[in-house]
């Protein structure tokens, strides 16, 4: 597993709003190690039994927390992302969406200059099935396995991580990067993270049309992942020009089609799945061959 | 730097899926109150105002237009007097570019170029920060240059980047600190309004020595314009390009595409929606749109987006996949539910799972509709239904 286990101990930013108090709810029934919630004005009171605190460092203080799950709206989330980082938290997961990309670029910044890990904006948050849930994941759908996921997708993800339970395929870790052109952490960081980690045997990465990431994404496997990797891409049939849904889904003069990071997959020794059932079938595959010495 | 690099800055973001494009004027109008200079205009709707005109002929007349391609289009005009301009202006004002209406004209003197430039502040996907795009050759295709220079901007902005930015293009002296000081304004225009590009295209340099903006593009972010008050109402004035349908969309917040097909597709998550898309043309369906309502919908946003795909004339089939995780499928439920009453002769496929499947199952369980659990079942149903129903070769409509 990588980035969240089982002892991670999170707390959640804008807990007291309708969508942080209903996920947080969710979170902790999942068994997901949440410690308390910050909500500015709401020091004191508590949620789903939690105490909540008005700054993330008297909750980082109290608590020993180590993650933020963000649920802040748009506008905000800056300042709540910059207001984590200051205490001390070392993992973010950003789930709020339509942050403009402007305020998501000054907390990239600030979050390589602190050396900590930013998760999203506008992702679905992150897995380590049977241990902890960040974000907004349906956790029923999810079984503790082999295989690691990196995805730009929410509910893509959750078509797949289906598949890949169905078939008997449990997972090491998902990730929810997230559908903004500007974003935390990419493909490349995740990878490596997967390729070293011991619960991890095959890794499957969901792409998109659009930018060039899952191009770069297949070189860095061909020189650094030693583990088998299932590519995945959504929009193989959208026509240019037009956003599909996500703010960094766009083919733009003539950059970020489907077919130019099936070709990458391909040559640079990536399995293509075409299909989320394919994504499953070829995992399984995988994962009964024996791993290379 | 490669002009790759450049072009992948340029286009990452979403200059042809004009949403709030912003016409050459108001660029302008923006460029000037951030203390850019640029030439005095006029902006003209009847070829009589061109009387109007305070600076005399010779005039450049330039349609105003959202899409790209205009002076090859001949969409820019030159005039030696009032006759001849009035009879250009009547010409232009009717031209539409690449399916874009023309909405005035700008009228500026001609004016001598003795040297022009090309100078962008935008957002790069794959390094995450804005960036400076330039070349000293401007009025250009910058995506076909190769004399492009990118450079990332560090947070926060100092105006030693500009004129570091200067320097790298060749200047010296006193063009050194008016090109710097250009790219420092240019900079705060691009993040105080919170744009994905702000573009001169050329900077024009006179022979003496003044810096001015010729023609400019800005594409203001969609995601931040309900916090820059300075673009309230723009958005559906800007709207001019695409179907009625789409703006509804985009008024409640739902994205739509229209595609080609004769099945209406409707599903939650930008990623599973495309993935749907493609597994209807995998299995030989058309798709006939795009709809994302996105997480979380209820009844109502629904209920909204199921009538906007029935009402796709070209529609024979609705495919409706959602896999609720924050999106509850009791709430989808009850949006089927009061469809069904209005619509019940139309044909349906709909995969439901995930968030509240049992009560969303009880809901449905009296309108004989059948839930499909599985996504490449109902994928291949809708197929089906909709090569049934249309005889029709798709895209031989009448």
């Amino acid at each position: 597993m990588i980035l969240i286990d089982k002892n991670t101990k999170v707390i959640v930013q804008g807990a007291t709003g309708k969508m942080g108090s209903s996920h947080m709810k969710r979170m902790i029934a999942y068994g997901t190690k949440i410690v308390a919630g910050v909500t500015p004005g709401k020091g004191g009171t508590e949620v789903h039994g939690l105490p909540v605190f008005d700054s993330v460092r008297e909750a980082v203080e109290t608590t020993g927390a180590t993650t933020s799950v963000i649920f802040v709206p748009p506008y905000l989330a800056l300042d709540a992302g910059l207001e984590a980082l200051d205490a001390g938290v070392e993992l973010l997961v950003l789930i709020t969406e339509g942050m403009p990309p402007q305020d998501t670029a000054k907390l990239v910044a600030a979050v390589k200059a602190k050396g900590a890990r930013l998760v999203g904006p506008n992702c679905p948050g992150v897995i380590t099935p049977g241990q902890c849930l960040i974000g907004i994941l349906p956790g029923q759908i999810f079984s503790p396995g082999k295989v690691g996921m990196i995805s730009r997708s929410g509910t893509l993800t959750y078509e797949i991580a289906l598949a890949l339970t169905d078939a008997g395929l449990g997972q090491s870790t998902c990730v929810g990067i997230g559908g903004d052109p500007i974003k935390g952490m990419g493909y490349q960081e995740l990878l490596q993270m997967f390729n070293d980690d011991k619960d991890t045997d095959v890794i499957v990465l969901v792409g998109e049309i659009g930018g060039t990431a899952e191009e770069a994404a297949a070189e860095f496997i061909k020189k650094n992942v030693k583990k088998p990797v299932v590519g995945f891409i959504a929009g193989q049939t959208a026509p240019p020009g037009k956003r599909m849904g996500h703010a960094g889904a766009i083919i733009s003069g003539g950059k970020g089609t489907a077919d130019s990071k099936l070709a990458a997959f391909k040559a640079n020794g990536m399995h293509v799945a075409l299909t989320p059932a394919e994504v499953a079938k070829l995992a399984g595959d995988l994962l009964k061959t024996p791993a290379k010495a | 730097m490669s002009s790759v690099a450049a072009s992948t800055a340029v286009n990452g973001f979403t200059q042809e899926d004009r949403t709030l494009d912003l016409y050459e004027y108001e660029a302008k109008k923006i460029f000037s109150e951030g203390g850019i200079t640029v030439p005095p205009s006029h902006r003209i709707t009847k070829p009589e105002e061109l009387a109007k005109v305070h600076f005399g002929f010779p005039v450049t007349l330039k349609v105003q237009v959202l899409s790209g391609g205009r002076g090859k289009a001949g969409g820019i005009q030159f005039a030696n007097n009032l006759k001849e301009g009035k009879e250009k202006a009547a010409e232009l004002l009717k031209m539409v570019i690449k399916g874009s209406k023309t909405e005035s004209l700008l009228v500026e003197p001609k004016l001598n170029i003795h040297r022009e430039l090309y100078l962008a502040v935008t957002l790069d996907r794959e390094r995450g920060c804005p960036i400076f795009i330039a070349s000293a050759e401007g009025g250009i295709e910058i995506e076909s240059s190769d004399k492009v220079i990118t450079m990332p901007i560090p947070n926060p902005y100092h105006p030693y980047v500009g004129r570091e930015l200067a320097r790298q293009l060749g200047f010296k002296g006193n063009l050194l600190v008016k090109v710097a000081d250009v790219a420092t304004k240019l900079y705060k225009i691009f993040e105080s309004k919170d744009l994905d590009l702000a573009e001169i295209n050329p900077l024009l340099v006179t022979e003496g020595e003044e810096v001015l903006a010729l023609d400019g593009k800005i594409t203001v972010n969609d995601d931040s314009i309900g916090r820059q008050r300075y673009f309230d109402g723009w958005q559906e004035r800007h709207l001019l390009d695409v179907s009625e349908r789409e703006r509804r969309c985009k008024m409640i917040g739902l994205n739509l595409v229209e595609l080609d097909g004769n099945i209406g597709i409707l599903c939650n998550g930008a990623g599973l929606t495309m993935a749907t898309m493609d597994m209807v043309k995998k299995f030989g369906g058309e798709p006939g749109n795009f709809l994302d309502v996105g997480g979380g919908s209820d009844t109502e946003k629904t209920l909204e987006a199921l009538e906007i795909v029935n009402s796709n004339p070209d529609c024979d089939v609705m495919l409706l996949n959602i896999l609720g995780g924050i999106t509850a499928c009791d709430e989808v439920a009850k949006a089927l539910v009061s469809f069904i009453k209005k619509y019940p002769e139309r044909t349906l496929v709909v995969r439901l799972r995930g968030n509240n499947q049992e009560l969303a199952e009880k809901i449905l369980a009296e309108s004989g509709l059948k839930l499909i659990p599985d996504i490449e079942t109902a994928v291949k149903a809708a197929v089906e239904a909709a090569n049934k129903v249309s005889k029709k070769p798709v895209g031989a409509k009448a």
